[in-house]
């Protein structure tokens, strides 16, 4: 069994990962319209939420979690990232959430020890 | 020669293999801007936004914890024995002292203890720091004017409130307060109506220091003046109990039901006795029934108060006060709903012949009736709207009374350190100071203890301390100031003159009204019938032109009150004497209205005409 897991234990899953990250969002903003000052509020449960999920599966994981919510005025939005880091193990994993009023989009970074 | 170190780590140790590659970079978001959107908004301009000037302030709340107190005691008799030694074995004692003696340590520890006890024993003992240096010089108490503080409130703790139907002080000092609490209302207390009442601490009112539990709501409640732990209780149902505060909240012993009173007891009091276990209780069912602690099963002895003698509960008059002056141990009086006073004699032959005399003078019935403390045949009456001062001799009229007041008086006693002050309460939460000496017509000092009625009055033997319950069970403890309880040297000369006065103006008036009487029977007797046919008809025109004139008073005393209300409200805090000057008008009026009212068949030679 331990061995069949040690795969799975130390990659970084990103399905399970996108789940957490939707979770959470749904728990912190689900239906409200934006509200500029929920906005702190809700960015830091977001990111608090997810954290959260992802130290409870309890893998050797370094994690860093950024929310963005941005209004839905059509304004544009873009962003990437670039990493140098161990491909095999390591794994990143963004999610555009949106509803009607705004868009939040949460990146995640998990990094092996 | 050569020196060939090999240092060994294992791979593991140095931690993970680094195989860092790059990751090409990844766009995550790719959000084109959106046209239609911007149409959903639109600019805001201008924009109001408030600024405050000021400090923003808050506030806030703190309760401190609440002190609560509580006091414990301990009976310290003999202790310090081990187990197998018997304190009461004088030889086990010595023998055990001896064995101390002995003992190495004994010698140490005396001294160590000696150093501690030498301090306490030189201390000056020969000198009374406390000493009062001018005990035994009299207060000249005219200097300052009358005064009383309130020390301690004690509300009844239950949420749906009661009234405090009767205060008893604990004999032996001012340290305790029996209050009974018990709704009046007929058929208005709801059953969720707590039963129970309490003795407080006069130092705590936070918490009672007992709760009695009677199976009725307490009406009256006396401590015995012989043993300070019994109290004596009488309920709403009329079963009587007593309690002995050493055995715990519920009573000893109950009567019987069909043994005791048919209606609420009024009022408890305990009997000069050698057990101290006698007592005697009155209720508005007509009797008067005498206990023994000792078989509470039934009444010792029953008096039914009819007043024409003949032992029939049907004319009895309710009965609502007693008194009892254990210098006189076989009399007692009672103080009837019907508004008379009943003077009754305990050990008479027949049962008949216990109701000696019967004084009429209230409207309505007597809720205090007590005996002076310095001069038992004068007893002070609270009734309707006055307090009355009589004499036993003189049984058609009071030989003193206030004026009539605007509410009505519920309870009142006697100062037991002055022969000339009582105190009456009232139902606007007035407590009247009266001291007859120096006023006779105002109270000395009148008192606005409450919003609500007052309902009961008790003095401490003292006479410092005093107690009202109100109706709602609040019960405010008040300190009189020295002038009301302490006795000028001569007061009790002026007011054995003053009764005594007052005691043979009556009596002059009562013989001089039967004279009159005598002289009409004898002149009506000569008269023939026309004549006095004649003589009915002018008592007719006579009695009309009476009603007339009694209304014209009436209206006129009221007009007068009117008046006098309105030129209180304008002007209340100047022109005072104006204003005693008119009250004095009314109350002339008043009494005079009444005279005619109350007692129609009397003519001039009324007291009440005299005294003015």
């Amino acid at each position: 069994m331990d061995d069949f897991q040690t795969g799975e234990e130390t990659a970084f899953v990103v399905d399970e990962v996108s789940n957490i990250i939707k979770e959470s969002v749904e728990g912190a903003i689900g239906g409200n319209a934006y509200q500029h000052n929920k906005v702190n509020q809700w960015t830091s449960n977001v990111v608090e939420q997810c954290l959260n999920q992802l130290t409870k599966l309890n893998k050797p994981f370094k994690y860093i979690v950024t929310c963005v919510i941005m209004q839905k005025n059509g304004a544009g939005l873009h962003t990437a990232s670039s990493c140098f880091w161990d491909n095999t193990t390591d794994g990143s994993c963004t999610v555009r959430w949106e509803n009607k009023t705004m868009y939040c989009i949460v990146s995640v970074f998990g990094l092996a020890i | 020669m050569e020196i060939v170190y090999v240092y060994t780590k294992k791979r593991l140790e140095f931690g993970r293999q680094c195989n860092f590659s790059d990751r090409p970079a990844e766009l995550h978001v790719d959000l084109a801007p959106d046209d239609k959107l911007v149409h959903d908004f639109i600019e805001k301009d201008p924009c109001d936004s408030g600024i405050q000037c000021a400090q923003e302030m808050s506030e806030h709340e703190v309760n401190t914890e609440r002190f609560e107190s509580e006091s414990r005691g301990v009976n310290h008799v003999e202790g310090g024995w081990p187990k197998d030694v018997n304190p009461q074995e004088v030889e086990q004692t010595i023998r055990y002292r001896k064995k101390v003696e002995k003992d190495e340590m004994y010698v140490n520890t005396i001294l160590q203890l000696g150093s501690v006890m030498e301090h306490c024993i030189r201390q000056n003992n020969a000198i009374d720091i406390y000493e009062e240096y001018f005990n035994d010089t009299t207060q000249e108490s005219a200097e300052e004017p009358s005064s009383a503080k309130t020390i301690n409130v004690f509300r009844d703790p239950n949420e749906i409130k009661r009234t405090a139907t009767h205060l008893s002080w604990y004999p032996d000092g001012a340290k305790k307060l029996a209050v009974a609490y018990s709704n009046l209302e007929f058929q208005r207390s709801s059953p969720d109506t707590s039963l129970d009442s309490y003795i407080w601490d006069i130092e705590n009112p936070n918490k009672p220091e007992m709760t009695l539990k009677p199976v009725s709501p307490l009406v009256c409640l006396e401590y015995n003046p012989k043993d300070s732990h019994i109290l004596m209780g009488g309920c709403y149902n009329g079963q009587i109990a007593y309690w002995d505060t050493r055995k715990g909240s519920q009573p000893v012993e109950l009567s019987l039901v069909e043994h005791s009173h048919r209606d609420p007891v009024y009022k408890v009091i305990w009997l000069q006795s050698k057990t101290g276990t006698e007592c005697f209780t009155a209720s508005t069912d007509g009797q008067v029934l005498w206990w023994d602690t000792r078989k509470l099963g039934e009444p010792t002895e029953k008096l039914i108060l009819d007043p024409t003698k003949k032992m029939n509960i049907d004319n009895a008059l309710g009965a609502i006060s007693l008194e009892y002056e254990p210098t006189m141990p076989t009399k007692f009086m009672v103080g009837t709903e019907q508004g008379s006073v009943v003077n009754c004699n305990r050990k008479a032959k027949t049962p008949a012949d216990k109701i000696v005399a019967l004084y009429t003078g209230h409207h309505g019935p007597i809720y205090a009736l007590q005996r002076n403390p310095f001069f038992p045949k004068n007893f002070l009456t609270v009734g309707d709207w006055t307090a009355r001062i009589w004499s036993e001799d003189i049984r058609e009229s009071s030989i003193m009374w206030t004026k009539y007041h605007t509410s009505y008086l519920t309870d009142g006693c006697w100062s037991p350190v002055r022969p000339a002050v009582f105190f009456t309460t009232k139902m606007d939460g007035t407590l009247d100071v009266w001291d007859y000496l120096f006023k006779q017509k105002e109270p000395t000092l009148s008192l606005q203890v409450c919003d609500e009625a007052l309902h009961s009055v008790r003095v401490q033997d003292n006479g410092r301390w005093l107690a009202c319950g109100s109706h709602s069970g609040t019960t405010t403890l008040l300190e009189l100031s020295d002038g009301l309880c302490v006795m000028p040297r001569n007061e009790k000369v002026l007011v054995t003159a003053m009764f005594e006065r007052e005691t043979k103006r009556e009596k002059i008036l009562e013989s001089r009204h039967r004279e009159m009487r005598l002289k009409e029977r004898s002149k009506s007797e000569q008269g023939g019938g026309e004549e006095h046919a004649d003589r009915e008809g002018e008592g007719d025109e006579e009695e009309e032109d009476l009603v007339a004139r009694a209304e014209k008073e009436f209206y006129e005393a009221i007009e007068a009150e009117k008046k006098d209300r309105a030129a209180k409200e304008a002007k209340r805090n100047e022109a005072l004497k104006k204003e005693n000057e008119l009250q004095g008008e009314v109350i002339m009026e008043e009494e005079g209205e009444e005279k005619v009212n109350g007692h129609p068949e009397k003519d001039g030679g009324t007291p009440d005409n005299a005294t003015e």
